[in-house]
Order: C-alpha cells, then structure tokens, then sequence
C-alpha cells in the first residue's frame, strides 16, 4: 500500500478501491498459507484464547506488537492507543487492563514505546492540538514531574525527545502497578509483571528500560495500595 | 518452541531479534525508512483479542496499518482514547480509510449476551454492547443459537461504532474534502478470513447535529 496516490476524483475511487481489494486479496493469501503450514491452526484459534502477554503500545503503523516480538496469532493480547498511555480514567484502557488480567490470567504486561514517536513529539511543541490537547496533557505531565532531569541534558532537543519516550514508557508502567487489577492478582498468585520496553527504528530492537517490578510496587504501595477490597 | 520451556519474556525477546534480522536481510533499507515517519492508509479500529492481530492478517507490512485496539472495538462518543486516534489517524496522518473489525467469539460480544457480572470497570464498558443486546432482542431470539446470536451481535457493534465515526468532526470533513471511506469488516477467527459488511445502517441525519 504505497505510491503516490492519484489526484482526479474518478481516479481516486478506483485507487481507494483497489487498495481495499489488496486488504481483502492478502487476507485470503494469508488465510491460505497458514492453513497449508497448519491445517488446525483456525480451528484451534477458534476454541479460545490464552495469553500470555499483554502489550500496551503506541498506535503507529510500524509497530504491529505481533509481528515485532515473532508471536502466532491467540498469544498476544493487544490494546494500542497514542503514545501508549495508561490514563487512571480512561476507561479503555483500564477495561483491557481488567479483562487481561482477571479474565484471561496474563503473566507479563509489557507497556512499548517507541523513539520517534509523534505523540510525544506533539506533546513536545507548545501549541493548541483541539481535542488532542487532554490527551497530550498527560505526556506533558509526565515531562513536568522529570523537568529537572530533561532539561539539564545538553546538546539538541533529540536527546531530551528519546529520553521523554523513555520517561513516559516508565510513568505508563508505573499505572499500570497503580491499578487494583494488577496489585491484587500479584498479591494472590505472583503475576502478572509489569515491564517498561521502547522499539528503536535503527535496528527494529526492542530496549529493555530495567523496571524493578517488585521495587516500584513497593514504592508506590505508601500511597496507592488497593490489595485491600471493600 | 513452546513457552513451558523458555522464560516467556526470554522467548519474545529471541523473537525479536529474529524479527530485526530477518527485516533487514529482506530489505536493508527497511528501517531506514521507517526511521523517516510512517504514511499509513489505513485506521484498524479492532478487538484487543490475540487472535486478530491486525497486520498478520491482512498480510501487511509494518507502517501500513494505524491501529486502535480496545475491549470489542468499541468506539464510545465519549471516549477520549479513541476520539485521539481517530483525529490524529485523520487529520494528522490522512489516512484514507478507516475500518472498523469485529469478529466471530468474541468475548465482549459473548459477555453482552450473558449476565455475568464482569465488574464494575467491564460492566460499564460494555453497558453499549449489552444496549444492543436489548435493543435486537426478538431479532437477536429468532437465530439458532449462541455462536450465531454474538455473530450478530458483534455486527451490529461495528455498525455502532461505525455511526460514532460518521459524527467525529474531523472524519466528516475528511469524507466530504477528500473521499475518506469508513467499512465495517468481520473476520472470522474459525476461517482466517475478513468479511465486509454491507454499508447499512447508514442514518441520515435529522437536523439535530451535523458537524461540517
Ligand atoms: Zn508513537
Ligand atoms: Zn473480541
């Protein structure tokens, strides 16, 4: 799905309408050869799910989460968003995060971030976004609780720009140690665990932030310990 | 390789690492250019369930697809999450199309069906799923049974979402200035394959608001 798209109307039509058709063509390739390689694949797909991973990532196109960490379809759980943002009322994410762990017993979340990424790259740059603007508040956020830290590194604004990525990506996973969900199936059967990833364009690796799971538990349990239910 | 016999976190990142080798055999300068942006033309608004993972399914490329997974892609008109994608996918990236994909088993739709109580977070996120439950009802009983019954239902969902879409400002601009189109699909988990549902339900508007 590339090439400079056609500017005439009528052209348009049967541009857009062929690169439906190819969505449609390389879905039935796709269908076909997995079937070919595993003729139960689909079927067994079809009984249920059971995931391990819960991925918490950035909406962008050049991270499909499944195809980054070499996963089958049915093991993965997937919620994507801009910036990959854990917001404590957004509702979204917080029934993903709900359902992952309650429901389908994940043992790893993994919230992904990525260097280059336009959200936080908006949320960088002074200036009114409409309705993007609440959401980009809270990337901006996160850069006000790390101002010292990010605006004592020196040199060009690409090196505050990566570090944000990565601050971000840790105050996201910090959220999600901050949910009931999370705190309360750790207590009772030790997991899930919450780590803090950010994808390089460079190599296409994925770099490991070190989040000390156990340790930021510990630390945000002074204030915000819900192990205990009503 | 199963996940009882390496650390499942040790087995993802292996996987990765073949993932970024094998790029770049294929194509040295494929992360060269992903490095530069991404120009997707798609808008995948889907279910976060494993089994439809997006760019596997449609074959496609990384930088391809703009991707908003949620619990029975939903799209609540009051829903900031996906509120921002959908303007940043739209207005920003220009994308030219947006699907909408529900699928067969789903658990959202099979919840929405059921009384089950989910909690009060996945209660009051499905609260619309379960609206649809009550609203086809004598529709939804005529079907012959469960599978056929959340099928159904998952459809009439996408349609939903679907009608939130119509009314974001920045898609209805986006339709009239530039021919941006919106579909709805299910993909069958059981078949591998992505069904496109037939433009209905598409209202006309009845004055009451019609962003422009
Ligand atoms: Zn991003
Ligand atoms: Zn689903």
């Amino acid at each position: 799905m590339s090439g400079e798209p056609p500017s005439n109307p009528k052209e348009v039509r049967k541009y857009l309408q062929q690169s439906h058709d190819r969505i449609f063509e390389s879905n039935r390739k796709w269908a076909s050869e997995q079937k070919a390689k595993h003729p139960e694949f689909f079927e067994k797909l079809a009984q249920g799910q059971s995931p391990d991973y819960l991925w918490i990532g950035c909406s962008d196109s050049r991270i499909p989460a499944e195809a980054v960490t070499g996963l089958e379809p049915g093991e993965m759980f997937i919620h994507r968003n801009i910036a990959n943002l854990v917001c404590n009322t957004d509702l979204n994410v917080m029934s993903v995060v709900n359902y992952a762990v309650r429901h389908l017993q994940v043992k790893h979340i993994i919230v992904c971030g990525h260097y280059g990424c336009g959200g936080v790259k908006a949320a960088m740059t002074p200036k009114d976004m409409g309705i993007l603007n609440p959401w980009l508040r809270n990337i901006r956020d996160v850069y006000r609780l790390h101002e010292a830290e990010l605006d004592d590194i020196p040199g060009d604004n690409d090196k505050k720009y990566d570090r944000l990525v990565e601050l971000n990506v840790i105050e996201q996973a910090r959220n999600v140690i901050k949910t009931a969900a999370v705190q309360q199936s750790y207590e009772e059967k030790g997991f899930p665990v919450v780590h803090g990833w950010v994808f390089g364009f460079n190599d296409g690796l994925l770099k490991d932030l070190n989040i000390n799971f156990e340790g930021e538990l510990e630390k945000i349990k002074k204030i915000f310990d819900l192990t205990k239910t009503e | 390789m199963s996940s009882s016999i390496l650390d499942a976190i040790d087995r993802i990142v292996a996987g990765n690492r073949v993932y970024a080798q094998q790029t770049s055999e294929q194509d040295p300068n494929a992360f060269k250019e992903w490095n530069k942006g991404q120009s997707p033309e798609v808008l995948w608004i889907g279910c976060a369930d494993s089994r439809v993972p997006e760019t596997t399914v449609c074959n496609c490329k990384p930088g391809e697809i703009f991707v908003h997974r949620n619990i029975a892609n939903c799209v609540p008109a009051d829903d900031i999450s996906s509120a921002s994608v959908v303007e940043y996918a739209v207005t920003h990236l220009k994308v030219k199309k947006v699907v909408v994909c529900g699928h067969t088993k789903c658990g959202g739709a099979n919840a929405a069906l059921a009384d089950a109580d989910l909690g009060q977070t996945l209660n009051t996120w499905l609260h619309p799923v379960r609206e649809l439950r009550r609203k086809h009802k004598t529709e939804l009983d005529k079907l012959p049974d469960d599978d056929a019954r959340s099928l159904r239902v998952a459809e009439l969902n996408v349609q939903q979402s679907l009608e939130v879409l119509r009314l974001h400002p920045a898609v209805k601009r986006a339709i009239n200035e530039r021919g941006l189109s919106l579909h709805g699909m299910i993909y069958d988990i059981g078949a591998g394959q992505l069904r496109l549902l037939e433009a209905s339900g598409v209202k006309k508007t009845n004055g009451l608001w019609s962003p422009n």
